[in-house]
């Protein structure tokens, strides 16, 4: 099993040799990205076999997490991802198809969600039932529009190969999401657009991989709401909006990184 | 012409199983048919644009030919950043149908009518545009667009317009004698011919596929004019006046090229027609007459 701990020292140097922002979001989602590629079948990912599940990152700015994760999964190569933000890699700070094996580029937030629609009645159309579309988005950006012009959608076709993920990390850009645009409880807007919810511990592994399963087993539209700590495993970051922005200077990045360090084997 | 365009894009669909047909709930009486013939390629989204293309994107990944449609100006500007992102970024051959042209929907107010949707368009790498000044060419389109394999906007004129017949991208009317050219696409093409036909020396050159245009049929019917006038309804600042101003400049073509009419600005009077807007601007056959004749 990829261990969540080096995955984000991996997302850590990433940002630190990328004098990268998004620390933040990236570290609120590697549980998730974990249980989710761990759900697939990497060998059809890797051939790009048509009827493969598919991966969509709405919220494209964790692209660390996205490339670590991938990296440590045998998607992406480990020493590419020094390039991480680096004049002329692919590797940028918003996921970017430009890499291998990724499905779609994003950045702005509100498109992915609907754009795994679209695969997702493709996979439904092509007659492709075993295959699911992952689609990973953030609870600041349900503050957008167009994710609830997708999930009538989702609803109203009854897309249960559709998989989102929220990461619910209570922090949009600069402010706490219920002082932006209150939404809580998250369950209550779901379930009043239709949806099973699922609510988990978004950095247990196993149990958003259960979840997972749950969703993949039964034939209703669900949704899977992940409790994160925006920042988590780097204390100085835990539940700080300040980290969405700022990069890491070397003593943050020592004193991170020994923090980590310290971890290992615990997970 | 919208209906012609959709009759060749449901033969394709029976001959192909890639093409794949999104509405924005728009075309009453015109799409039912897809959705009974085609029930697994056949999607009606709801009044939803964004949703409408980057669902149309997710299709693509799936290796779909999404032909998403909706009034143009829905297609084109509430939609801009997919457009940009989950269609241009991607090179996804999407086409975007968009239906009404200009003052098509001259009593329906400013939100309705089609003055800038090809030039926001026109900023965004890789897609093709078309407008359509007559049937036999618009009924051309959907093979066209499914040959190239490149993100398109097909911008659709209301009419039933069957002149000019040429099946080409550009087409060139040359008048009898040394007159100034009028350049056109859509339906103000007609406006141009009826204008052709009370001054035959004059030429027309109707332009139905706006980017990439046609380089050579374009120059050579610039350079036989000492007067080219661009005659459109749409605004000339992002539109074919602005494009051949570029054109000409990159081409080096020394052309006296004017733009007719004043439109620049979006009406707030009402007109019951196109016609009030087009004599209200410049852009009917009197304006078109005045801006050569004076």
């Amino acid at each position: 099993m990829v261990d969540p701990v080096a995955v984000r020292k991996t997302v850590l140097r990433m940002l630190y040799e990328g004098k990268a922002s998004h620390l933040g979001p990236s570290m609120s989602v590697v549980e998730m990205l974990i249980a989710i590629y761990g759900s697939l079948d990497l060998a059809r990912v890797r051939a790009r076999s048509p009827d493969r599940s598919r991966v969509i990152v709405s919220k494209g700015h964790c692209a660390a997490a996205t490339y670590a994760v991938m990296a440590h999964f045998g998607l992406i190569d480990l020493d590419r991802l020094r390039t991480y933000c680096q004049d002329g890699s692919a590797l940028a700070g918003h996921v970017s198809h430009a890499v291998e094996r990724v499905e779609h580029s994003t950045g702005a937030l509100g498109h992915g969600l609907s754009v795994a629609c679209g695969c997702a009645i493709g996979l439904r159309s092509r007659g492709y039932e075993g295959s699911h579309v992952y689609a990973l988005v953030g609870d600041g950006e349900l503050q957008e529009g167009s994710v609830w012009e997708a999930l009538m959608f989702a609803r109203h076709h009854r897309l249960s190969r559709l998989i989102p993920l929220v990461d619910d990390n209570r922090i949009s850009s600069i402010t706490r999401t219920a002082e932006v645009i209150d939404m809580r409880p998250l369950r209550d807007r779901f379930e009043g657009f239709g949806f099973r919810v699922h609510e988990v511990d978004g950095h247990d592994v196993g149990a958003i991989t259960r979840a997972i399963r749950e969703v993949q087993a039964g034939s209703e539209t669900s949704v899977i709401l992940c409790e994160t700590v925006k920042g988590r495993g780097v204390p100085f970051a835990e539940d700080e909006p300040i980290w969405h922005y700022r990069t890491l200077g070397e003593d943050d990045y020592r004193a991170a990184l020994a923090h980590l360090e310290g971890m290992e084997g615990e997970a | 012409m919208r209906g012609r365009i959709l009759d060749s894009l449901f033969r394709r669909m029976g001959e192909d199983e890639d093409p794949f047909f999104l509405t924005g709930d728009m075309g009453i009486q015109l799409v039912e048919k897809f959705q009974e013939a085609f029930p697994r390629r056949y999607l009606n989204v709801g009044i939803a644009e964004q949703n409408l293309v980057a669902i149309s994107a997710g299709l693509c990944n799936l290796g779909y030919r999404p032909f998403a449609y909706t009034i143009s100006q829905f297609m084109t500007l509430r939609c801009y950043e997919q457009i940009r992102n989950d269609v241009s970024l991607h090179a996804y051959p999407i086409t975007l149908l968009g239906t009404a042209t200009g003052f098509d929907n001259a009593p329906l107010g400013p939100s309705h009518h089609v003055l800038d949707d090809w030039g926001a368009i026109r900023n965004l790498p890789g897609i093709d545009i078309y407008c359509p000044s007559a049937v036999p060419y618009a009924e051309t389109l959907v093979d066209k667009v499914l040959a190239a394999g490149r993100p398109a906007y097909i911008r659709i004129p209301k009419g039933q317009f069957e002149r000019p017949s040429s099946l080409l991208d550009t087409v060139y009317l040359e008048g009898r004698g040394a007159g100034d050219l009028l350049v056109s696409y859509g339906g103000c093409v007609q406006s141009c011919l009826e204008v052709q036909g009370a001054h035959p020396e004059v030429s027309v050159l109707a332009i139905h596929r706006l980017r990439p245009l046609e380089t050579e049929a374009v120059e050579d019917a610039l350079r036989r004019h000492p007067r080219a006038f661009v005659v459109e309804d749409h605004f000339p600042a992002t539109g074919l006046f602005n494009t051949l101003c570029q054109f000409c400049v990159e081409r080096g073509v020394r052309t006296g090229l004017r733009s007719v009419g004043t439109l620049a600005t979006y009406p707030l009077t009402v007109g019951a027609s196109a016609r009030y807007y087009h004599e209200a601007f410049g852009i009917d056959v009197r304006g078109i007459e005045r801006a050569i004749w004076g």
